[in-house]
């Protein structure tokens, strides 16, 4: 009768074996009678012996964990008889690592649109300037609006001088694609023409100003100073007459002494020439 | 011991159970006689005998494999008998959900400014801290279809 009883109760462990499964199995907590495989799978990796040796000096807690983490071992090395655990650890690894790189590439994504974000928001802030032009023309702003143009009548300088930079700035990040390669043609162009025109270098202390000046149209009376400037150039490089190369002197700034040198050698070219020539008249005389 | 007619010294493993080390030993290719360790490792929680089962049942250009994956496990069992190699896995799927949750939640974030919706403060000052795991949707669909095994359910893995 006890037989009979305890073989129908006995865990996954002692049916294998073919023993009598007491209530004091130390496998019977761990190995249901109605899971055998995972049983041979635990068996076959470690063997009961060297089962019950790990679990000797454990406590009843850690027993429970190191016999999951054993069938759970077990159960993988059945899965994969070469790798086992390794193969698991080395995917995991691959699979961390991946999404490592793809969190990252996200992220760079993520501050990319955030920096646009924050462009739009400065450029959102364009309204505020047009605020005070449309109250000059008569037109009422929306009754939703007052609220955030509150503040510019009653600053008025403060709002001019304020928007003065922010306009700046938006031109500068709304447009980026086309103001910056603009600028930077205008730069390459600029320099092109200023290795050769140490003179036009005044011109060039503040970029951010030229870039104003185009913006608000003045564009084109530097552009006419450029176009001054390329006849007084010519004249020099001509060696022309000495009236033209004495008025590039005068004219020409601290900046020139290439140019300035060269004048001053043309002045006493000529000054030589004169004062020989009235020589030779006076020692005809 | 004297009879050692194969080689000059016998492998690891016959060296450890003191038998004779014939010319077709399963174990000397893989346990040489340099390394006691790996093998006195792999037979205290494996044994020699369940290790020659697994190498038969293995082809012989997959042994080398299996033998180091077992020493490896071996040797993990050793210094830790309560998880062994398995607390590195569990590290490892850890890691990989915080991994996906926190990728799962930046590709929100990422859609979100694609489509020029403004995110709310909360969520963008959430993500500016890196922190993760906020957006309760994704993490627990996260959880609901995720593979990964944790400690509770090793039994459950075992079932199958």
């Amino acid at each position: 009768m006890t037989l009979k009883g305890g073989t129908s109760q006995a865990c996954a462990a002692c049916k294998y074996q073919r023993r009598r499964c007491s209530s004091e199995c130390p496998l019977k907590p761990y190995f249901p009678p109605d899971q055998p495989k995972m049983f041979q799978n635990a068996h076959k990796l470690f063997g009961v012996s060297n089962i019950l040796k790990i679990l000797k000096n454990l406590d009843a807690d850690q027993k429970t964990e190191a016999m999951r983490s054993i069938i759970h071992q077990a159960n993988i090395r059945d899965q994969y008889p070469v790798h086992g655990c390794m193969g698991v650890i080395k995917k995991l690894r691959d699979q961390i690592w991946l999404a490592e790189e793809e969190l990252h590439a996200v992220l760079l994504q993520l501050d990319m649109y955030r920096q646009q974000h924050y462009q739009q928001q400065i450029s959102s802030s364009l309204p505020d300037d047009v605020v005070p032009s449309q109250l000059e023309l008569g037109m009422a702003p929306p009754n939703n609006a007052l609220s955030l143009f509150n503040h510019a009548p009653q600053q008025p300088y403060n709002a001019v001088s304020a928007a003065a930079l922010p306009i700046a700035q938006q031109h500068s990040y709304s447009n980026n694609s086309y103001s910056s390669t603009y600028i930077d043609s205008k730069d390459n162009l600029s320099n092109s023409i200023w290795v050769q025109h140490p003179y036009a270098m005044n011109n060039n202390n503040n970029p951010m100003a030229i870039q104003s000046l185009q913006v608000s149209g003045i564009q084109q009376e530097v552009v006419h100073d450029y176009d001054e400037l390329h006849p007084f150039f010519d004249t020099i490089d001509d060696r022309q007459s000495y009236i033209d190369s004495k008025e590039a002197y005068e004219s020409s700034s601290e900046e020139s002494l290439k140019d300035t040198t060269q004048s001053i050698e043309h002045v006493a070219e000529n000054e030589l020439k004169t004062a020989a020539a009235c020589f030779s008249l006076t020692s005809v005389n | 011991m004297s009879s050692s007619s194969y080689s000059n010294s016998p492998c690891a493993a016959c060296k450890f159970l003191r038998r004779k080390c014939l010319p077709d030993c399963i174990f000397a290719p893989y346990f040489p006689p340099e390394e006691p360790q790996k093998f006195a490792n792999v037979h205290k929680i494996f044994g020699a005998s369940n290790v020659s089962k697994l190498l038969n049942e293995v082809l012989p250009h997959q042994r080398e494999d299996a033998v180091n994956s077992l020493a490896y496990e071996a040797e993990a069992r050793m210094k830790d008998p309560v998880y062994g190699c398995v607390g590195a896995i569990s590290v490892l799927q850890r890691q990989v959900i915080k991994l996906q949750r926190e990728l799962d939640a930046t590709n929100a974030d990422l859609i979100r400014y694609a489509c020029n919706e403004m995110p709310s403060t909360s969520t963008s000052h959430q993500y500016g801290s890196r922190r993760t795991g906020g957006q309760g949707g994704e993490g627990s669909s996260v959880d609901q279809n995720s593979g990964y095994y944790f400690p509770p359910h090793w039994n459950n893995d075992g079932h199958e």
